[in-house]
């Protein structure tokens, strides 16, 4: 933790309602990302991420300045996201059909189609990846989470978050290959792109 | 290395996990494999790299004024 952050935590454990303020201010973008990117629905990630402050405050004593507070605040979130998702019921798919490569020249299309991709790509991971490996590469692969954070995170053994995002991954491959993505079914999928991912 | 034993490694080689020799081991198998290399560029190369890319998105409102109104109506009920 930065020397900075650690006294700013410090104060608002004393009472410090402007370090409070400003401590959370800095998380509050990170913490919508993070929930927008786990659920995929921006109302839904809105509320819990109001939940995840209210918490937060209310929970400042326990705080033990043994991860930081990022960390901290992730664990809460994390935490409410399983809360809500055990009511949610089961998505029912909406994959895209099938996706005609627009030729190298038509560059306006292609970053059309390219933010298809990627929503296909998110959307995916979002919704056809069990929630226990999707939490897993949402904090490593869209959070860039190392192994030792997202362990204190999710309160998981370093050996479980490696298997975790190991099969996590290879869901999300086997999604695409085998899959209801069509865009990606045929079996050499690695030109299915054909370099639109690197645009 | 086999095939397999390559393919199980790619997740600890693309998060930079495995240790210096495992490694290479690893690179010398995917220089000489080229089915190794095409499932490694495929997913571990685009797929992920695109996860990592993807935008950010603002807030829509300020947490801390929610939070702020909350507080003030838990201690209006108090008072109550």
């Amino acid at each position: 933790m930065k020397a900075d952050e650690f006294q700013l935590i410090k104060s608002a454990k004393e009472g410090d309602r402007e370090a409070l303020n400003d401590i959370f201010a800095r998380e509050q973008k990170y913490i919508f990302n993070l929930m927008i990117q786990l659920t995929g629905d921006g109302a839904l990630a809105d509320d819990l991420t109001q939940e995840t402050f209210l918490l937060a405050y209310q929970n400042m004593n326990k705080f033990r300045l043994q991860s930081s507070f990022r960390t901290w605040l992730s664990k809460i979130a994390i935490n409410l996201f399983r809360r809500e998702y055990r009511r949610k019921p089961k998505h029912v798919s909406i994959c895209l059909e099938e996706i005609r490569i627009p030729s190298k020249e038509d560059i306006p299309e292609r970053i059309i189609i390219k933010r298809e991709f990627q929503w296909c790509i998110l959307h995916s991971l979002q919704q056809h990846v069990p929630k226990k490996y999707r939490m897993v590469l949402i904090l490593r692969d869209l959070q860039n989470m190392s192994y030792r954070e997202i362990s204190e995170t999710l309160s998981w053994s370093i050996s479980k978050i490696k298997t975790c995002i190991h099969r996590g991954r290879n869901i999300l491959r086997d999604h695409f290959i085998n899959g209801k993505c069509k865009a990606f079914a045929e079996k050499d999928y690695l030109c299915i792109c054909e370099g639109i991912l690197e645009l | 290395m086999n095939c397999k034993e390559a393919r199980s490694l790619f997740s600890e080689f693309y998060d930079q996990e495995l240790n210096q020799e495992i490694s290479r081991t690893l690179e010398k198998h995917l220089a000489g494999c080229i089915e190794c290399q095409k499932e490694y560029d495929s997913f571990f190369n685009k797929i992920l790299k695109v996860l990592n890319k993807l935008k950010t998105y603002d807030i829509p409102r300020n947490y801390l004024e929610g939070m702020k109104k909350r507080r003030s109506k838990i201690v209006l009920n108090d008072k109550k």
